[in-house]
């Protein structure tokens, strides 16, 4: 069989470096593409480019927004007292679902991962001190996963951030262990954020 | 609990096989290299997911195809219906055709006790093959053991890879200290109750098959002597040497002693395997114990190995486990089967990846 043409192995290559997209869906994706229409995958690029460069992280809380700060960090209705401390933006999204929750975030930006070269420094948490020092805040719930990495995070964190005044409360179950909040659905949620307990 | 079917496809050297089991004792019997020890390997990797032969799935497909099918279906207290599936690219377990999605869930459809030469690595063998036995045992029995073992060895990995940095972020470390120390003692805890259950089993399944020539004596020896907490401190000087975690469950022991003396040490070769049968043995009676009824018994090449003594010791044990509406499947080649079996076999000749019932 003759080998690809050069842009296409290029394509099969660049798209196999995105998440969950393997070698051959990689190539199927890239056969797609090279056989639309040309205005189809013109208007697809410049649609990509867009959403890129109309995103940005929240400069306070860490979420994924248009302007920075984020409408959630800028809404006045919202608890500024209370902060729920997830481990990517994407958790922000199944938390307001439940439409349980009325305070602020903060995205972590990931766990303690010792087998991933993830330190304490590589996360948000120096922006999480200072907010403390800048806002109101009285209670941090933790609402990491409880794999095994989320569940030593939250404990590094319950003492890393302990001070005086400052609630630090760990939702308390409800979500599948090994697994982000990402795969908890509302029911669960809404139960595990009424269910929130103090870290000793 | 039973067998009722089994079913392969592309498995070992069973291109296709559907074949119907009753209760009862099953008698494999054919020439070397025909895929008797095969279909034991199939239900056991059924019953715990992997080959207790320790290699991984790509061995198990058929030279040339692209992966391997083997289901069935285990009676017991209910019915259940077991699939799996597995290719380099795609592993598919299903039970009662829902996919599984928590392993806890899964062990418990189909419960057995194999019975193999490698056996006498539980002897002979390093401690890990010891705690793999009461892992698998404790798996068995409680749900909550495996994910307990899994998140344990998530903590330990975790935790030494901290160990392997320059200069580890102490609160860092201590955070996982703690998971360590709350899942492994956890752990002992299980171990701890378990032990002195199957000990006594151990005993007099030895005596029985060893006409009370020696005294077994099985005693449980944790890493973690009193206080995981103040042991996993005091141990820090030594791990910074080492770099990775040197005290826990993961270096738990179990001794085995014949007449207070270490059996790996002192044993003969015969009272090495006798032992490891008892074992075996014990795990059987404490699974029926337990569940209420018998596993399924797979024994493979082991008679052959035992003089006529110990077979004789052996052989109503397992006649046994059949009458109490059990299985048991045992390989034998036309030469070593135990003659002096019972009337109520049922033989089946496997021939060139085939069954065919005698
Ligand atoms: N992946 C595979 N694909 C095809 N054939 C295989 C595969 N793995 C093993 N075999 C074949 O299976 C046969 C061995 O089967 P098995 O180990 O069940 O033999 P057995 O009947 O137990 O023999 P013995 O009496 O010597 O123990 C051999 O012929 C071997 O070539
Ligand atoms: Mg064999
Ligand atoms: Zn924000």
């Amino acid at each position: 069989m003759a080998s690809l043409p050069q842009p296409i192995a290029d394509l099969i290559g660049t798209l196999s470096r995105l998440p969950g997209i393997g070698p051959r869906s990689a190539e199927r994706l890239a056969l797609h593409l090279v056989q639309s229409d040309a205005s189809e995958v013109k208007q697809l690029a410049e649609t990509l480019v867009n959403a890129r460069e109309r995103v940005q992280t929240c400069s306070i809380c860490g979420s994924l927004t248009e302007q920075s700060p984020c409408t959630m960090c800028s809404d006045p209705r919202r608890d500024a007292a209370l902060i729920c401390l997830v481990e990517r933006p994407t958790d922000i999204i199944s938390i307001e679902k439940s439409g349980t929750f009325r305070g602020k975030y903060h995205v972590l930006g990931g766990k303690i991962s010792p087998l991933n070269g993830v330190d304490p420094e590589d996360l948000r948490i120096g922006e999480l001190e200072s907010r403390l020092t800048t806002e109101p805040i009285k209670e941090i719930v933790i609402a990491l996963g409880t794999d095994v990495e989320g569940d030593a995070t939250s404990n590094y964190l319950a003492k890393r951030l302990a001070r005086p005044g400052l609630r630090i409360t760990r939702i308390a179950h409800g979500l599948p262990a090994g697994s982000g909040l990402e795969f908890a659905d509302e029911l669960t949620l809404t139960h595990a954020l009424a269910g929130r307990r103090e870290m000793e | 609990m039973h067998l009722a079917h089994l079913r392969l496809r592309d498995f070992r050297n069973y291109p296709r096989l559907d074949v119907d089991f009753a209760p009862g004792f099953h008698v494999l019997l054919g020439d070397n290299a025909q895929g008797k020890t095969n279909i034991l390997e199939a239900i056991y990797l059924m019953a715990t997911l992997r080959s207790f032969r320790g290699v991984g799935g790509s061995q198990m497909v058929r030279h040339g195809q692209k992966g391997y099918f083997v289901g069935g279906k285990a009676v017991g207290q209910g019915e259940h219906e077991i699939k799996m599936y597995w290719s380099t690219a795609e592993r598919k377990l299903s039970l009662d055709n829902q996919p599984v999605r928590k392993l806890g869930d899964y062990f418990g459809a189909l419960r057995v006790v194999i019975f193999c030469t490698e056996d006498l690595q539980l002897v002979k063998g390093p401690s890990r093959a010891r705690r793999r036995f009461i892992d698998l045992l404790l798996s068995q029995t409680y749900p909550s053991y495996l994910p307990l073992l899994q998140r344990y060895a998530q903590a330990l990995r975790s935790r030494n890879a901290l160990l392997k940095q320059r200069t580890p972020d102490d609160a860092a470390l201590e955070s996982f200290s703690n998971e360590l120390v709350k899942l492994g003692n956890e752990i002992i805890r299980m171990r701890v109750e378990l032990i002195p259950k199957l000990s006594p089993l151990a005993r007099l399944a030895y005596r029985r098959i060893s006409n009370d020539a020696e005294e077994l004596r099985l005693e449980y020896q944790p890493s973690v002597k009193k206080d995981f907490v103040v042991e996993l401190a005091q141990s820090r000087r030594r791990e910074q040497t080492y770099r990775s975690t040197l005290i826990g469950p993961h270096r738990d022991e179990i001794l085995l002693q014949l007449n207070d003396r270490s059996a790996a040490q002192f044993g003969s070769e015969g009272q090495k395997r006798t032992l490891a049968i008892a074992l075996k043995m014990a795990q059987a009676e404490y699974l029926t114990g337990i569940h209420g009824s018998a596993p399924i018994l797979l024994i493979d090449d082991v008679m052959g190995e035992l003089d006529v003594k110990r077979r004789s010791g052996l052989l109503p044990l397992l006649e046994r486990a059949h009458h109490t509406r059990g299985q048991v499947f045992m390989t034998c080649t036309e030469e070593n089967w135990p003659r002096e079996l019972g009337r109520d076999l049922q033989r089946w000749e496997v021939k060139a990846g085939a069954l065919k019932k005698l």
